[in-house]
C-alpha cells in the first residue's frame, strides 16, 4: 500500500547508497583513530559519538523513520531515555571499584 | 490462514485472521521455559511443541499475501499511516534495545571496576571484524535495496537482494565462529578466562556480548532464509509485501546493536 509509505514518489529517489558510502568511510575513520592521537577519554567520546551518527543514520533512512509519522520515534527513544536510567545507575556502581 | 482465498478478490481482506498455530507456538515456549527451570526433558518437550506451531504458521503463512493491516478504526490508512504489525514490530525492537543495553551495560560496568583490561587489538582481531562490520553495513543496504525493489513491483531485484542479504548474514556469522574458534582454542579467550594476565572477566564480556548478538544475527538469518524462500514461490508483490519491511526492521536493528557492540567491545 502506497499509502503506508507516505506519498508514493517518495519511494523513488531514496538516499539509500549515499548512507551507505557515508557508513563505510565513517567505519574506516574508527577503525584508523588512533591515527589522531587523542587523550583516552576524547578518543572514547569520539568513538561514541560516531557509533551514535552511524546507528542515527541507520534507523533515520534504511530503518524508514525518517519518512515516517513523527511519533513512531518515541518509541526507541523512549527506550534510549530508559536506558539512560540504566547507564547512570551503573555508571554509579562503578565509582567505588571492587578488589578483583 | 482462511484470508489467503481472498487474495484473487482484490477486495477488502476478510476480518478473519485466527489461526491455532501462534497459541501453539506460546505453549511450546511456556513450556520450555518451564522446563529451564524444572527439568531438561521439559524443555525439550516445549521446544517440540514450538517448533510444530512454528512450522504450522509458516505453512500458512507461506500461502497467505503480506498485507499491512491499518486496524479496523474509522479513520482510512493514511491517516493511520502505521500499520498494526510495523508498530508491533518498532515496540518489540525497543525491548530489545532493554536487553541489549542490559547485556552491554552490565559488561562495561564491570570493565570499570576490573584492573588488567586488555587493550584494542591486544587480544581481538579487529580488522577482521571491522571487515565483519562492513558486512552488516552491506547487508543493511541489499536489505533495504529489496524493500525498495519489493515496493516498485520488481520481482528479480527483489529475490536478487534477498538473497544476497541472506549471504551476508551467513557470511558475518561465519566470520564471527571462525572467530571464536580461534579465540577460544588458541588464544586462550575462554568464558571463564583470558590469556595471560588480563582480567578473567574480559572473556565472559566478550563471549556473553557477542554471543548474544550473534544469536539475534542468527535469528535475523533465519528468518531471512524463509523470507526469501516466499520471495522465490512469488509470495510477495507490490501491494502484499510488508514482511520484507518487519524482516528489514529487525536485520537493521541488529545491524545498529553491531555498529555500538563494535565500537564498545573491539575499538574501546
Amino acid at each position: 500500500m502506497a499509502a503506508g509509505h507516505g506519498a508514493a514518489e517518495a519511494v523513488r529517489k531514496r538516499p539509500y547508497v549515499l548512507v551507505f558510502a557515508i557508513l563505510a568511510i565513517v567505519t574506516l575513520v574508527e577503525l584508523n583513530v588512533q591515527v589522531f592521537s587523542l587523550a583516552e577519554s576524547l578518543r572514547i567520546a569520539v568513538l561514541l559519538i560516531l557509533a551514535t551518527f552511524k546507528g542515527a543514520l541507520v534507523v533515520s533512512y534504511y530503518m524508514h523513520m525518517r519518512y515516517e509519522p513523527r511519533w513512531l520515534a518515541f518509541i526507541p527513544l523512549g527506550a534510549l531515555v530508559l536506558i539512560s536510567a540504566l547507564i547512570l545507575a551503573l555508571i554509579g556502581t562503578g565509582v567505588a571499584p571492587v578488589a578483583p | 490462514m482462511e484470508h489467503a482465498k481472498d487474495a484473487g478478490h482484490g477486495a477488502a481482506p476478510a476480518a478473519h485472521h485466527g489461526s491455532l498455530w501462534p497459541f501453539v507456538l506460546g505453549f511450546g515456549a511456556a513450556i520450555g521455559y518451564a522446563g529451564l527451570v524444572m527439568d531438561l526433558r521439559i524443555l525439550g518437550l516445549g521446544v517440540v511443541i514450538f517448533v510444530a506451531g512454528a512450522v504450522g504458521w509458516l505453512r500458512d503463512d507461506m500461502r497467505s499475501p503480506s498485507r499491512a493491516d491499518y486496524g479496523t478504526l474509522i479513520a482510512p490508512a493514511d491517516v493511520v499511516r502505521v500499520s498494526s504489525r510495523k508498530l508491533a514490530t518498532w515496540l518489540f525492537l525497543a525491548t530489545e534495545i532493554m536487553f541489549f543495553s542490559a547485556i552491554i551495560g552490565v559488561s562495561w560496568s564491570l570493565r570499570v571496576r576490573s584492573a588488567d583490561w586488555a587493550t584494542p587489538g591486544e587480544v581481538l582481531n579487529v580488522p577482521l571484524t571491522g571487515l565483519n562490520t562492513f558486512i552488516l553495513i552491506c547487508s543493511s543496504l541489499t536489505m533495504v535495496e529489496a524493500l525498495a525493489a519489493a515496493e516498485r513491483g520488481n520481482q528479480k531485484q527483489l529475490k536478487l537482494f534477498l538473497a544476497a542479504t541472506l549471504a551476508l548474514g551467513i557470511t558475518f556469522l561465519s566470520i564471527q565462529g571462525f572467530e571464536y574458534l580461534k579465540l577460544f582454542f588458541e588464544e586462550g579467550l575462554t568464558f571463564t578466562s583470558a590469556p595471560g594476565p588480563i582480567n578473567d572477566l574480559y572473556g565472559s564480556t566478550f563471549y556473553i556480548q557477542t554471543g548474544v548478538h550473534g544469536s539475534h544475527v542468527l535469528a535475523g538469518v533465519l528468518a531471512m532464509a524463509y523470507t526469501t524462500i516466499k520471495a522465490f514461490r512469488g509470495g510477495f508483490t507490490k501491494e502484499n509485501h510488508e514482511a520484507v519491511e518487519l524482516v528489514g526492521l529487525y536485520w537493521h536493528f541488529v545491524d545498529v546493536v553491531w555498529i555500538f557492540l563494535f565500537t564498545i567491545v573491539y575499538l574501546i
